[in-house]
């Protein structure tokens, strides 16, 4: 089969149109190096079909043969790694949980003011200092007030903390309502994928590569991730379905939504905000600590205060003990002596006695508690954050766009399109030669 | 295969290295300047847990020696009350004898008796003496006077007991039982003092043989066993005083050493910790000027 005159033309225009599209991609790469999310596209040329043609015929008869046309360009596949994906999301989960309970621990912990001055430790070692300071002047009325003021500023103190406690707990649940509610942020998202899905489903239908919106849908996975556990499922169509916590139904099916559900343990950011809130949870458990100190305490000073047949010095509603606590008599009623007499000082002394007691290591153990779980919060953090470096460092390593590695292949695809451009070139100066010039003799 | 590095992988290892330097400096900046290695308890939760103890017993010290110099002040008036009766009464047995002297005549005994009498006022006085505004010889009624003045010599206290705290579950009682050596007088006949002292007196005016016997022989040997169990009180007044004493030095040692604990748990070291700054500083500096230098070259620079 006799090949066309211009074939070799048509093979250097197929270069010049491949060169051209790399070019293109590594522009595309170039200007998307800081964009988030982005993976960064490869051309992908392959040779295209040859031409039979039979070689010149040979004693043992004719011979088939190939004649190269050049390249076609196939696609332009985007360099990603699924598994790193999924790695990727299970980390930013844990990270995204462990520093929500962080901010809302940081909030109590900051509200305890221990160790210091204003603490209701120091308030406590001043509530047993008045009691002792009036077992030396049991008859001095200022000494009993000055119990009684001391007693009232450890039932705000307590009270205010509480209230601290609840605020905490309530910012938590309105954090988790603004983003798992109507509109919050888990719906947006949703409505996103669920659009990016119906343009790659289309994209896909038609055998276009939606390089660029894939990668848009996987940085909403990936944000999404943060919030709670995502589980994907890839459809053939391009589309994915994706589940979200422990949410009965998927989030996105297809192009539709479903959302608000229920959540109970959704991990990620949301599941630490419910954990916290939830009944049990770490605040409810804090408070009750702060309940039964609150309690102990004024069982502890009431059972001596009460010994000579006198009245409670605190009351308080039972489980409610923090919120309720209060000095349920004034200086007058405050009993020094179980005798009742005036210089008498056996209640004063033994209520004095009861500092470094089992009330104060309560409270000590409250604290501690606190910067217990405080610190554990915050190591899982600093791990979590590690772990989610490695392997973001992974995904970039496979994904991110290396300006040096761009600048090489801009060089060389410029080359090769100027090497095409060159062998057009020549050719036309052959044809030209055909053309113009062949058969005119002698002029 | 090699792993890839981009700019993007680079900026972000830079970024997170100069981060981490600058929070290890702001946290030891944090603990120069507050000069406390403890600030908030997840610094250090069993450290703050043991500070909040150490807190505790610190201020528990604080409060024992006031305790302590309460208890040294009722305690000194006391001495002073009981030395003072001992030397009324002293006098009161010097007139004893003298009144004892068959020498001596009525008329002279009758004054000795009015003597006797004005002492024993002055005893009952002591007895009445105050400390910081309260009856420190009326038991817990520190707000009743213990004895009228005049003939009547009922005791108005009770015989509780005032104790002060000096330690942690010590308690020292610091009243003395005035009832136990005044007694209620010549009414309840308890061979106390002020019964003594008003049968001294009734047998230095009744002028009879008898009465001049009994000046001799019972009052006499009478007045001497309160007069020795007076001395007796007084040493274990003096033993309180010692003990109150020896409570006040020990309480400081404690409270020193408590506060050498307290401050070896929660106060930053202070040298360690300027070292330590000085370290994080330099990391700091040599992080950023590595910083500076990486970011720059590219195949860029290089490509006409």
């Amino acid at each position: 089969m006799p090949v066309s005159t211009f074939t070799g033309l048509q093979t250097a225009l197929r270069g010049l149109i491949a060169q051209q599209e790399a070019l293109d991609t590594t522009s595309h790469n170039i200007a998307n190096a800081s964009t988030k999310g982005y993976s960064r596209q490869e051309v992908l040329l392959s040779a295209s079909r040859a031409l039979e043609m039979v070689t010149g015929s040979t004693e043992g008869g004719s011979q088939n043969a190939q004649l190269g046309t050049g390249v076609d360009v196939d696609g332009f596949a985007r360099a990603r790694d699924r598994f790193l994906d999924l790695q990727y999301r299970a980390q930013a989960m844990r990270l995204g949980g462990l520093a929500a309970r962080v901010q809302g621990l940081e909030t109590i912990e900051g509200a305890l003011a221990e160790p210091g001055e204003t603490g209701i430790s120091q308030e406590l070692q001043t509530f047993w200092s008045d009691w002792e300071g009036l077992a030396n002047n049991p008859e001095d009325t200022a000494s009993r007030q000055a119990v009684v003021e001391a007693g009232k500023a450890i039932a705000t103190s307590l009270a205010e903390l509480n209230g601290q406690l609840t605020d905490a707990a309530e910012v938590a649940e309105a954090q988790f309502e603004s983003i798992a509610g109507k509109g919050g942020e888990v719906e947006a998202m949703a409505n996103e994928i669920a659009l990016l899905n119906g343009a790659i489903r289309g994209a896909t239908t038609s055998g276009a590569e939606p390089n660029d919106l894939l990668d848009r849908r996987d940085l909403l996975l990936d944000e999404l991730s943060e919030l709670g556990q995502v589980s994907v499922t890839e459809n053939a169509d391009g589309t994915v379905e994706v589940g979200f916590g422990d949410a009965a139904a998927p989030l996105v099916e297809g192009t539709e939504v479903n959302w608000p559900q229920e959540l109970v343990e959704p991990k990620g950011k949301l599941g630490a905000l419910l954990e916290l809130t939830r009944a049990g949870g770490t605040i409810e458990s804090f408070r009750a600590e702060l309940n039964a100190f609150a309690e102990g305490l004024a069982d502890a000073v009431n059972a001596i205060h009460t010994e000579g047949g006198g009245p409670a010095f605190f009351a308080y509603a039972a489980g409610e003990g923090a919120a309720s606590l209060e000095v349920a008599v004034g200086a007058a009623e405050v009993q020094t002596a179980k005798d009742g007499t005036v210089g008498g000082n056996d209640i004063a002394i033994k209520i004095g006695a009861l500092r470094g007691g089992a009330v104060d290591r309560a409270y000590a153990a409250f604290v501690t508690r606190v910067g217990t779980e405080m610190v554990e919060a915050r190591n899982g953090e600093t791990n979590a954050q590690a772990l989610l470096n490695t392997v973001e460092e992974r995904r970039e390593s496979v994904s991110g766009v290396s300006l040096d590695e761009e600048m090489t292949n801009l060089t060389s695809f410029q080359r090769g399109y100027e090497a095409s451009a060159r062998a057009m070139t020549a050719l036309d100066e052959a044809l030209d030669v055909l053309i113009n010039r062949t058969g005119r003799v002698g002029l | 295969m090699t792993m890839r590095v981009t700019e993007g992988m680079t900026a972000r290892t830079i970024l997170k290295d100069l981060g981490d330097a600058r929070s290890r400096l702001g946290t030891i900046q944090r603990e120069i300047s507050s000069t406390k290695r403890i600030s908030k308890p997840s610094d250090d939760p069993f450290g703050t847990g043991r500070t909040l103890q150490l807190s505790g017993e610190l201020e528990g010290f604080k409060q024992y020696k006031s305790n302590v110099d309460d208890g040294t002040g009722w305690v000194t008036a006391t001495e002073t009350a009981l030395s003072r009766i001992t030397e009324t009464l002293q006098r009161a047995r010097e007139l004893l004898v003298q009144g004892g002297n068959d020498s001596n005549g009525q008329v002279a005994r009758e004054g000795i008796a009015a003597e006797i009498e004005a002492l024993t006022e002055a005893v009952k006085q002591e007895a009445n003496v105050t400390y910081d505004g309260r009856f420190i010889f009326a038991g817990t009624e520190t707000e009743t006077r213990p004895y009228e003045l005049g003939a009547n010599d009922t005791y108005a206290g009770d015989e509780g007991t005032i104790r002060r705290v000096i330690g942690s579950g010590v308690e020292l009682p610091i009243n003395v039982n005035i009832k136990e050596l005044l007694g209620e007088g010549a009414a309840a006949e308890d061979d106390k003092l002020l019964d003594v002292l008003r049968d001294i007196a009734g047998d230095l005016r009744g002028g009879t043989e008898e009465n001049a016997e009994n000046l001799r022989g019972t009052d006499l040997s009478r007045l001497d066993e309160n007069l020795d169990e007076l001395t007796r009180v007084r040493a274990v007044v003096g033993a309180t005083t010692n003990r109150l004493a020896t409570a006040g030095t020990r309480l400081e040692q404690l409270e020193e050493a408590s506060l050498t604990q307290l401050s070896q748990v929660r106060d930053t070291d202070m040298p360690e910790a300027i070292v330590e700054y000085t370290t994080q500083q330099t990391a700091y500096e040599t992080a950023l000027r590595a910083a500076a230098h990486i970011v720059q070259p590219s195949l860029l620079d290089f490509l006409s």
